[in-house]
């Protein structure tokens, strides 16, 4: 039981990853906590209440998702009529979410107004089709593969944070 | 587990296109395949088509050979007298077959298979990762 306390200090340390969670509830679906419940009381942490772990958690989830849509979209590239279609990015609204806009102050509705934040002066790529073949297939292979790649080093950035926060975990309990 | 589905969909997809690839072989393969006796119609084009299907057990958008269509259109005709097909005019019937086309589909089936190939090896890094959280 004293082991856990261990955690408890570490998931303080990790204040401010709660800050930064993502919509996700934690310790939704698990058995083994109740278990641990059962054994230890109502003080157990389950692996997932770790903020930053909980956090992975869904990153991962949403990797996963998009890689199967992605696949669908690469599978079905000579399909007529088939659109591409992609997983809405993971919405980020916790308290440390960046704010909507920025915009200056002005004094005179002459003034140049300035660009926000979320104003980028470049379009934003991923809204348009690429091409449309005369099947009425949409699906462009260079992109589906860019996104492929680009999903896989999510997914990998993801896992390699979690065996870090794991390796931080066990150096609280004094395993190594 | 989201990532058997995904390696199914790509498996779908490299079946597709293998399918595309023994039509079009069809086709090369009997770009002369004349017709015995006058009157008779050569071999005819193949042409594949895709169609995605819903997989309801796995709630997927898999990827199938459709069935296959024929190409309607005009048979070559070569001036070959002696041939035992050659019509009264001295005519013999080819094939609807274009080389260079089943060349260009060929290619075409090529990329959509390694693209295919592509998502299974990004796949199986995914879950090897996955796997080696355990290790860490």
């Amino acid at each position: 039981m004293r082991r856990f306390l261990g955690v408890r200090l570490f998931s303080a340390r990790f204040q401010l990853g709660s800050l930064l969670s993502i919509n996700h509830e934690p310790g939704k679906v698990c058995l083994l906590r109740r278990m641990l419940q059962r054994a230890f009381g109502e003080r157990t942490v389950a692996i997932t209440d770790i903020p930053i772990l909980s956090m992975l958690h869904t990153r991962l989830g949403w990797t996963q998702a998009r890689q199967r849509v992605l696949a669908e979209n690469v599978a079905n590239s000579d399909t007529p009529n088939f659109r591409a279609r992609d997983l809405a990015p993971l919405k980020f609204d916790g308290p440390a979410a960046p704010p909507a806009a920025l915009a200056l102050a002005r004094t005179s509705s002459g003034h140049i107004e300035g660009v926000g934040l979320s104003q980028s002066p470049f379009p934003d790529g991923n809204s348009r089709v690429f091409e449309v073949r005369p099947a009425g297939n949409a699906v462009s292979l260079e992109e589906e593969m860019m996104k492929v790649a680009a999903n896989q080093m999510d997914f990998q950035t993801a896992t390699a944070l979690y065996t870090r926060s794991l390796n931080l975990i066990k150096t609280a309990l004094g395993k190594r | 587990m989201d990532f058997i589905k995904t390696l199914t969909i790509a498996a779908s997809g490299l079946r597709a296109q293998a399918g595309r690839m023994r039509i079009i072989s069809e086709n090369i393969a009997n770009a002369d395949s004349t017709p015995q006796r006058p009157g008779v119609d050569p071999y005819r084009r193949k042409i594949p088509t895709f169609r995605s299907e819903l997989d309801r057990t796995l709630d997927t958008q898999l990827v199938e050979l459709g069935r296959v269509q024929t190409d309607n259109s005009a048979f070559r005709l070569k001036y070959e007298p002696g041939h035992p097909a050659a019509d009264s005019n001295g005519n013999v019937k080819y094939p609807n077959v274009n080389p260079l086309v089943e060349m260009t589909d060929m290619r075409e089936a090529q990329r959509s298979y390694e693209a295919n190939i592509n998502v299974i090896s990004a796949t199986r890094r995914m879950i090897q990762r996955t796997i080696d959280i355990l290790k860490a």
